[in-house]
């Protein structure tokens, strides 16, 4: 039953998993290289958004119109203020914490949530945020059986998700950072002895995983155009769930993690009912661990004694 | 080594001026531009007051950790340090003293206390026993449980739910509330519990979401965001309300005296300590069992403990059940003390503050999780004459006693067992 | 151990300090203001403060109430139950206050009401329209706002009147007021004859309602109520649009009304011709001009709630006047039997504490992004 509805869904699922996804990669690096979940993810994502927001107000104020620049202008500085943001998080609260238990770091993170979505709600006050509709308009395409839009930020959303995949795969495969974090992520005592300056990577991956969520926030923020001090969230706890889906620890795992959980949540609520639709998928995360522990592409974790 | 080096004022320098630059990036876009609709209005002003007070803060820390102290506490942070303490065998804790004298100032407090005092205490109790019953979960057998609220959800829904379509009162409710979130925390643990721990704090995660979900979503069943009426506990069938409610009789005619708006409160407080009495000796009992050791054991080593033939699947579940009916019971508190339950009370959010009161008080010390729940749920009230600053503040603290005490206000220790002369050793 | 011991006694001390001292000793009329001041409906809870705290002022420079002064007190319930109830307590205990303006969310005012009339403390809430809050028996529990029963009856009617529809989405936030507002639109509906084809659920702080909006269009929905806030109602229209649903009406309700729909919307573009229920918008009566000049000369725009709660303080004021008395039941007594002048226009309360008249209506929103009233064509 290929209707407009059912491609239409797709679409809407593939955008949203885009999103996850690319937040999801925040989790999964962080966890694969220090085995800590890092709940102030999702605010630093939150944070972007308002990055985002003033970034394209000041620009726009300056005088520059012209749509691309405005939104490369934006993305910079962005993904440039936000990485400093997962560095500054990183040293303040979590690099004190290494050598702890480790659950120290995982309330030392519940703490940095709360202090920055109160930070922002003080600084930026309590009020919805928004940006303007930059980009309107899109495709429509019909056919017998109905039609299918798709309006141009969400492609340029799929679009974006997949060249920043692209773009970190590359980085972790073949760059020597990529090596030095793939050999911290292995074995962190052996790297170190290796010369690695292990401190230094995980402060990368902090910085790579705070970059992503940027652009996420940068994209939502041009999709969706409104946002608060509290949409960081649920959308982290989505994100979270997309990347243990995935297999934690692994990078397409944690985008093949985001577009499951999209699709799987816009089909289950277009075809069955929408108040369920996160029983729905938590529920399919259960499943999967029980049957499939390391997640979908993640490697089993293997005690050696 | 470190007494006789002078402090190093260049290497202040660059680190004042690092983290300057650091605060600018940081606070400059949020605080210093404030949107407004879609255009924004400057504050720099704020924003110079936040990098100075960076550059103060961050200038005061370097030259504290120059100094043979401050390196001290940087050695500190930086060696691991063992998981239990092992005190001489003749240790006698001053514990002995402390607990009958805390005890007896129990008995008096509420003769004294004003009923805001009662409540705030009563919260702090009931998060004592949420800590405690976590506290066997993680702190003990050592599983990451993140959706420990979904029992507390069930024991405060079973009591409301109870009332509504049974007749259950609350004292029926307690033991019934116990089972119910045990049997929840079985049928959960057992598919669960043959996960690696991780894997395990997600699932549990996942279903206090989907049982938060539920709640909300049953609207002809749990009454969803609209919540549910809970009945006033009753001593002996009587109320505590100023008129009778349900047909019975307020207790203030009954024994003829002058109506206290306080009575309610002071039952249950009475009750709740006595329970709270109860599971702490419990637990120290349980600790010095077979199945606590067994416990302690599986959380040192999986591998070692089942190659020594413990099944780890049963050891794990009597935990897991064991901390969930001790969740179904503080839920009962919970929803009797508040009067009215819904789902906005058992999210996400509640499930991290238990598990922080457990990491926080020390994983396994059962003083020291008496003493964060009490920290960390009374933190909020204390902070009320801050206004807004107030969970922003209560975030701060939760970082800055995680860096201060990583390993919990109270580490583990356990007296040694001296070996007799001409043993060999 | 000693450790222990002395950080213990150092905690007991630091909780009996905090939690004792903040009386004051002076015989002034205190009330509070009890809403969320943090967290997710903080909005809501600085409109609360915002129209109290200027009432009190007004009041105050005219002479006080009995000669007495009113000092507000605020109490952040940050809409959990939990803290409400904790709130509730301080207020009544510690800080003593006679009346209590408050809370917001129904799901706050229903545990504290109780805390209140085991105290004797009259509360009056700006927002909390759940049925439930004034239909437990509590004689001291007013409200200045109307009923979601009556504004789903308005929309329903119009709905089935005005539009004529004959398919019609349902769609709710899943939370008190949104859900509670739907259900009673939706009962509207089908009592007229008209049966929602869709009734379902979003998620409050989500911004991707895609999927929905494609499960709406395949329903082929002539209007699309919802019941819920601002946050979610700007995303859900905006993306009812781009999906190229431009033809669909759009009716939300009270918790829409701010100017910050039109920011959460993405643009004036998407907000015209929404439709929306609403209390007659006190910013436009006679009575409230001066008032609602004097907030925008402080540079402050009385928008949402901040009226309402402007109103409360009054009605409590003249409850106590009136009743020379500053017991809850003398209060409450004398304003069920009483109407009071307040910003908001003449106010008189039944029996159970709702307002006698509701004066729910029909706006609508333009291209500007400004919202009017529009003619009742029964």
């Amino acid at each position: 039953m290929m209707d407009g509805i059912f491609l239409q869904q797709m679409i809407n699922g593939l955008t949203l998993g885009s999103v996850y996804g690319l937040i999801a990669i925040g989790y999964t690096m962080v966890y694969g290289i220090i085995g800590m979940i890092n709940f102030a993810h999702g605010d630093v994502y939150m944070v972007s958004c308002y990055l985002a927001a003033i970034g394209l107000a000041v620009l726009s104020y300056f005088g520059l119109e012209s749509f691309p620049f405005l939104i490369l202008g934006t993305l910079i500085f962005t993904i440039v203020v936000t990485a400093v943001y997962g560095l500054v998080i990183e040293r303040v609260a979590y690099k004190p914490l290494r050598n702890s238990t480790r659950l120290a770091p995982l309330i030392s993170a519940i703490g940095i949530s709360l202090i920055l979505q109160n930070y922002v709600q003080i600084a930026q006050g309590s009020r919805q945020q928004g940006v303007p509709t930059l980009l309107e308009g899109g495709w429509r395409f019909d056919f017998a059986k109905g039609f299918v839009q798709i309006s141009f930020t969400k492609l340029f959303i799929i679009i974006a998700a997949f060249v920043g995949m692209a773009v970190l795969t590359y980085i972790i495969k073949y760059t020597k950072l990529g090596r030095m974090c793939r050999a911290t992520q292995q074995d962190r005592k052996m790297a170190s002895i290796l010369g690695i300056n292990t401190d230094r990577v995980i402060s990368y991956v902090f910085i790579i995983g705070a970059a992503m969520a940027a652009l996420a926030g940068v994209l939502v923020t041009m999709n969706y155009g409104t946002f608060d001090f509290y949409a960081g969230f649920i959308i982290g706890i989505k994100a979270f769930t997309a990347a243990v889906l995935g297999g934690i620890g692994s990078l397409p795992g944690a985008m093949l993690g985001g577009l499951i959980l999209g699709v799987a949540e816009s089909q289950f609520s277009g075809l069955v009912n929408s108040d369920y639709k996160d029983v729905f998928s938590f529920g399919l995360l259960v499943l999967i661990l029980i049957f499939r522990p390391q997640g979908l592409l993640g490697r089993p974790l293997v005690t050696k004694v | 080594m470190a007494t006789s080096t002078p402090i190093d004022f260049k290497k202040v320098a660059i680190d004042v001026v690092v983290a300057a630059l650091m605060a600018l990036i940081v606070f400059g876009p949020i605080v210093g531009v404030v949107l407004d609709g879609y255009s924004f209005n400057l504050q720099p002003s704020r924003v110079a007051w936040m990098v100075l007070a960076v550059m103060v803060g961050r200038g005061v820390l370097s030259v504290f950790l120059q100094t043979p102290r401050g390196a001290a506490m940087l050695h500190g942070l930086e060696s691991g340090g063992a998981g239990v303490h092992v005190r001489q065998p003749d240790y006698k804790s001053r514990l002995r003293w402390i607990i009958p004298l805390l005890i007896v100032v129990a008995l008096v407090f509420p003769v004294f206390a004003s009923k805001y005092l009662l409540v705030v205490v009563i919260g702090g109790l009931i998060y004592v026993l949420l800590g405690l019953g976590l506290n066997i979960v993680v702190g003990l057998a050592g599983l990451l449980d993140l959706g420990y609220v979904a029992f507390y959800a069930i024991g405060a829904y079973g009591l409301a739910l109870g009332y509504q379509y049974l007749g259950l009162g609350f004292w029926s409710a307690i033991p019934l509330a116990a089972i119910a979130a045990a049997l929840a925390g079985c049928i959960l643990g057992f598919p669960v519990l043959r996960m690696h721990g991780d894997y395990l704090a997600i699932v549990t995660l996942g279903f206090g979401e989907i049982i938060r979900l539920v709640l909300n979503n049953w609207l002809d069943f749990t009454g969803g965001p609209n919540g549910v009426p809970v009945p006033s506990p009753t001593f002996l069938g009587l109320e505590f309300g100023r008129r009778a409610k349900d047909g019975g009789v307020p207790i203030h005619e009954f024994f003829g005296f002058e109506y206290n708006a306080n009575a309610k409160f002071i039952f249950l407080y009475a009750v709740l300590f006595l329970i709270v009495l109860l599971v702490l000796y419990v637990k120290h009992r349980l600790t010095r069992m077979p199945v606590g050791r067994a416990w302690e054991a599986l959380r040192e080593d999986e591998i070692a403990c089942r190659a020594m033939g413990l099944n780890h699947v049963l050891v794990k579940l009597s935990a897991f059940t064991l901390g969930a009916s001790t969740a179904g019971i503080a839920g009962v508190f919970f929803a009797s003390y508040q009067g009215f339950v819904n789902p906005t009370s058992f999210t996400f959010f509640e499930s991290a503050l238990i598990l922080a009161i457990v990491v926080l008080g020390g994983m396994g010390s059962t003083v020291g999780v008496v003493i964060a729940a009490f920290v960390l749920s009374t933190a909020p009230e204390l902070l009320r004459s801050f206004a807004d600053y107030r969970v922003l503040l209560f975030g701060m603290l939760m970082v800055l006693m995680m860096i201060w005490r990583p390993r919990g206000l109270i580490r583990v220790s356990r007296t040694g067992v001296a070996l007799r002369k001409g043993v060999a050793p | 151990m000693s450790q222990t011991f002395y950080k213990k006694g150092f905690l007991a001390l630091a909780v009996t300090a905090a939690l004792g001292t903040t009386g004051l000793a002076q015989a002034d009329l205190k009330i509070g203001v009890a809403g969320p001041m943090t967290g997710a409906n903080a909005t809501f809870g600085q409109q609360y403060m915002k129209g109290a705290q200027a009432a009190a002022d007004a009041i105050n420079a005219a002479g006080g109430v009995n000669g007495d002064t009113i000092v507000l007190v605020p109490g952040d319930d940050a809409c959990e139950p939990k803290q409400a109830v904790a709130v509730a307590n301080k207020l009544v205990d510690q800080d003593k206050v006679v009346g209590v303006v408050g809370h917001f969310c129904s799901s706050s005012t229903i545990p504290a009401s109780e805390v209140y009339a085991d105290a004797g403390v009259i509360a009056i809430t700006p927002g909390s329209t759940n049925p439930t809050v004034t239909e437990r028996g509590l004689t001291a529990m007013l409200r200045m706002c109307g009923r979601d029963d009556q504004q789903g009856i308005v929309a329903g009617d119009y709905i089935v009147d005005i539009l004529k529809a004959k398919k019609v989405a349902v769609i709710n936030d899943k939370d008190t007021y949104g859900k509670g507002l739907a259900d009673a639109t939706s009962a509207q509906l089908t009592k007229r004859g008209v049966k929602p084809i869709l009734e379902e659920g979003l998620t409050r702080g989500e911004k991707d309602f895609s999927a929905l909006v494609t499960k709406i269009r395949a329903s082929g929905a002539e209007v699309v109520f919802f019941g819920g806030l601002h946050p979610e109602a700007g995303p859900l229209v905006r993306q009812l649009r781009e999906q190229g649903l431009k033809d669909v009406k759009f009716v939300s309700d009270d918790g829409i009304v701010t100017d910050d729909f039109v920011t959460t919307a993405g643009g004036a573009q998407f907000v015209d011709g929404v439709y929306m229920t609403f209390g007659a918008d006190p910013r436009l009566l006679p009575g409230s001009k001066t008032v609602v000049d004097e907030f925008r000369k402080s540079g402050y725009e009385p928008e949402g709630y901040t009226l309402y709660a402007y109103a409360s303080v009054q009605a409590l004021a003249a409850g106590f006047a009136g009743a020379k008395s500053t017991k809850g039941e003398d209060a409450a007594k004398w304003l069920k039997a009483h109407s009071v002048n307040t910003v908001m226009g003449e106010k008189s309360w039944d029996s159970k504490g709702d307002l006698k008249v509701s004066d729910y209506v029909m706006y609508q929103w333009d291209a500007a992004g400004k919202y009017k009233q529009l003619d009742k064509q029964k």
